[in-house]
């Protein structure tokens, strides 16, 4: 008997009867195991996670069984007490104002008595290195520390399963990276069973005992990772395989289409994909892959910044986010700005758009100073799209927004509105209200309400968090549409691959300067960790590919 | 380490400022208030060098200056008149009177400013989480709500600038409105994100239970010590001020402003109550330094 056994589930929500958001799904999951969900939006994680866990499980009609150890959840003494739940934002999980009584929420709630409470905390903090922490403000913590102090406190009440609902989408890729290292040790050094929903495979593909793909509410192909991978190769959306496997499936296909390909063999980490390129000849003839993108960049900047400072309050011990900035973008370019955080990304786009006066230093848009500009000429020609798209609608429906936005900069006729959704893709979305979209279509709404206005220069602050890759390729071939119709657009990003893919240019920020810049082939062969996983891959080998798409061209050239 | 008056239990520091605003609001004479406002700021002095209470001191001035302007001008009780002013009686009484108000007002605020020092949210939420356990959780979701509100607010006035909906520029009529947008979509969206905060408590077994709640702070002998000694302290005081000690009448005859003997034994345990921060503070310096001196 599996530790949880999931028969025949079937959930509808009450506004919707006719589409299940969960269908007749089975599944079972042994104790100690890692299983990581994926899927695209709406394919029904969520509410299998939610459905887990009795406190907070959705609304709705239910039928089939869930099972922990044999018992059903409504069952006394079934022990939900047994499962944890890390939920997406790291923010809103979060219920006090210090570290320590957050810490202390959960087991208060339990009843416990001081001294255990004492106990488990310094045991907890001890093994998650957070001494430090302990008491300081919870709102002072970076996203990943607060991802971090939600799981503490979860861990802190005993789970045997912990539920985790893309506890990553929300984090750059160093604190992710830390925080599923933490989750790999719990499950690998207590034999905590793990249950993970998660769109980013390439992290977690290499340490899941078992992978589920779903959509409509129905498990597509569960088992384990590698056959998961060939499965899908061979059937389903190949967007979803990360790109080392990728790389080696579509270069043995290519070799031999009916090379049935031993499943054992798929690589999954840069590893494993190394030993597999030994065996390989990979002579560049020196040939560039052609497949980069080959429009002519009018070279003429179009926003100029010249040694800008800046900084959040004035004091002495006020540290200057923006130092000796120079910087220029040039029309009709994309470009990407990359590095950590708190390096100042997110504060030069909103120096562009003038929601912050710099200190010092000279901002020229256009040749102008940006001083110069009235806000409502620089909101008709820049568009800034914030990390966050909710706080960008002010109405309660896309129409209404687009409505607003017609009547503020006088455009008459309704049809640009109509032909700008459809080319987006979200016409019948237009009556819903914001908040009821997923990330992808958040997303693509906003964005067509800033192009409504027009605006030649397009800023975006991390466009791809929390987008999952059917929604993130969307965005990039957007974007290329935009740029070839002559949008200008800044973006920053913690997506090295998205990067690599559709940027001209990137640059590096560190301490609020630009470290360095090109474009993104030499740009990336020149980084050892901030690269893409194809990059990692073929360090050391003639190919100076950095994309999938690069690579297997560049292979298909030697070939000949 | 140097034990200080903030490491005390909660319970007993709250003891003190109850007790200090109590015997303030009693013994209403201006020496005893001088006394007790000076053994005030020589608690901040050693505290902070007076970098907390002089954010406070526009208000400080303005409200014991004003206070004591105001009350001659509309109060002409008293049978001592200082001089006339365009048919204006001004008199010693009202004068005095006002004196003492403006004392005890700007004492007050001397006390609640160091309160605020020493009271941190955290042992309110300690003292709090005892009697009243519901109104602990309120208060530690609204501490944590205020900066986050403030932080939202930001970020939708950032974006909404970029979109041309500003509150800075334009007509009058057009930024009250555009304000009022953005609050609606602040009220929106933390609604919108506290379903989630919701599902985070429920999650962590909220509401399930009788709920413990963690000590952060044990009540140690030192407490128990400190705790009678002010216990005793304002016993005396108390005793002295019922039998008529230590307070001025003023009307409907003014006393005399000299203090008799006995009401100088009442001024010495009055600052003995006062400066027990100070005697805190020095003994656990002088302490420090014997042992220092034996190593």
């Amino acid at each position: 008997m599996a530790f949880i056994e999931i028969n025949n589930l079937t959930f509808n929500y009450p506004n919707n009867i006719n589409a299940p958001a969960l269908d007749e799904l089975s599944l079972s999951v042994e104790k100690g195991q890692f299983i990581v969900l994926f899927g695209p939006s709406g394919c029904g994680k969520s509410t299998l996670l939610r459905l887990l866990k009795k406190e907070i499980q959705p609304h709705g009609v239910l039928s089939g069984d869930i099972l922990f150890n044999g018992h059903t959840l409504d069952e006394e003494g079934s022990g939900s007490r047994e499962v944890g739940f890390v939920f997406q934002d790291p923010e809103n999980q979060v219920v006090a104002d210090q570290v320590l009584h957050e810490l202390a929420f959960g087991l208060e709630n339990q009843g416990l008595p001081t001294n255990e409470m004492r106990n488990r905390i310094a045991e907890m903090v001890h093994f998650m290195g957070a001494e430090h922490l302990l008491h300081r403000k919870t709102h002072e913590l970076s996203g990943g520390q607060k991802q971090q102090l939600n799981l503490a406190s979860v861990l802190l009440m005993q789970p045997s399963v912990l539920l985790l609902d893309e506890p990553t989408a929300q984090l750059d890729p160093v604190s992710s990276r830390e925080f599923l290292d933490m989750i790999v040790r719990l499950n690998e050094e207590f034999g905590l069973t793990v249950i993970m929903a998660e769109h980013r495979l390439e992290e977690v593909i290499s340490v899941a005992d078992k992978i589920v793909m779903m959509d409509n509410g129905r498990v597509q192909i569960a088992g384990n990772p590698k056959q998961v991978v060939n499965h899908i190769w061979n059937k389903a959306d190949k967007t979803y395989i990360p790109s080392i496997p990728s790389f080696y499936l579509q270069i043995t296909k290519e070799v031999d289409q009916h090379h049935q390909s031993v499943v054992e063999d798929i690589p999954l980490t840069v590893k494993e994909g190394k030993n597999w390129l030994q065996s390989q000849p990979f002579i560049d003839n020196g040939r560039k892959s052609e497949l980069n993108k080959a429009e002519e960049i009018d070279m003429a900047d179009i926003v100029r910044v010249n040694n800008l400072f800046f900084q959040y309050e004035i004091g002495k011990k006020a540290e200057l986010i923006l130092k000796e900035l120079d910087f220029s973008l040039r029309k009709g370019e994309i470009y990407t700005l990359l590095g950590g955080n708190g390096s100042g990304k997110s504060t030069l786009l909103k120096v562009i758009c003038g929601i912050h006066k710099p200190q010092r230093g000279k901002v020229y848009i256009y040749e102008k100073s940006l001083k110069r500009w009235t806000r409502n000429e620089l909101a008709k020609s820049i568009g800034y799209l914030p990390q966050n798209p909710k706080l960008f609608f002010i109405q309660d429906t896309l129409e209404k927004e687009l409505q607003y936005t017609m009547e503020q900069w006088d455009i008459e006729s309704p049809y640009e509105a109509t032909t700008l959704l459809e080319s987006l893709g979200i016409s019948h979305l237009r009556h819903k209200h914001p908040y009821d979209l997923s990330g992808g279509e958040l997303q693509k709404a906003a964005l067509a309400c800033l192009l409504l206005r027009k605006p030649e220069i397009l800023l975006l602050d991390e466009p791809t968090k929390g987008l999952d890759p059917v929604s993130k390729k969307q965005l990039g071939k957007i974007l290329i549409q935009l740029q070839s119709n002559g949008m200008t657009v800044l973006m920053t990003s913690h997506d090295v691959e998205f990067a690599a893919k559709i940027a001209d240019r990137c640059g590096m920020m560190f301490e609020g300067k630009i470290t360095s810049e090109s474009e993104p082939a030499s740009f990336f062969r020149g980084n050892f960790f901030y690269t893409t996983m194809i990059q990692r891959l073929l360090r050391s080998t003639p190919c100076e590919a950095v994309t999938l798409e690069e690579a297997v061209q560049s292979w298909k050239i030697s070939r000949n | 380490m140097i034990h200080r008056f903030q490491d005390f239990h909660p319970f007993l520091t709250f003891f003190y400022y109850c007790g200090a605003i109590l015997l303030i609001m009693l013994f209403q004479h201006p020496t005893i208030l001088s006394v007790v406002l000076f053994i005030i700021l020589v608690i901040h002095f050693i505290d902070d060098g007076f970098r907390s209470l002089r954010r406070w001191r526009v208000l400080i001035f303005t409200t014991g200056i004003l206070i004591l302007v105001l009350n001659p001008l509309f109060n002409e009780r008293g049978r001592n008149v200082l001089f006339e002013v365009f048919g204006h009686r001004v008199t010693l009484e009202a004068l005095i009177y006002g004196g003492i108000t403006a004392l005890s007002i700007i004492t007050i605020i001397a006390l609640f400013v160091s309160y605020n020092e020493v009271m941190t949210p955290n042992k309110l939420l300690f003292l709090f989480s005892k009697f009243l356990p519901q109104f602990a959780i309120l208060l530690m979701l609204t501490l944590r709500f205020i900066p986050l509100m403030k932080r939202r607010l930001e970020d939708i006035s950032a974006v909404q600038q970029s979109k041309g909906i500003s509150v800075h520029e334009g007509k009058w009529r057009s930024k009250a409105k555009n304000g009022l947008l953005y609050v609606q979509v602040l009220l929106t969206y933390s609604l919108e994100e506290a379903i989630q905060t919701a599902d985070s408590m429920n999650a962590r077994e909220y509401g399930q239970g009788k709920r413990s709640t963690y000590e952060h702070f044990r009540f140690k002998k030192s407490d128990g010590i400190a705790l009678a000694f002010l216990s005793i302290l304002i016993f005396i005081l108390l005793m002295g001020r019922f039998n008529g000690y230590g307070y001025l009448t003023i009307y409907p005859v003014m006393g005399s402003l000299q203090l008799s003997a006995l009401e100088w034994f009442y001024v010495v345990v009055l600052s003995l109550f006062y400066s027990f921060p100070l005697l805190v503070e020095g003994g656990g310096y002088l302490k420090w330094r014997l042992l220092k001196s034996i190593i």
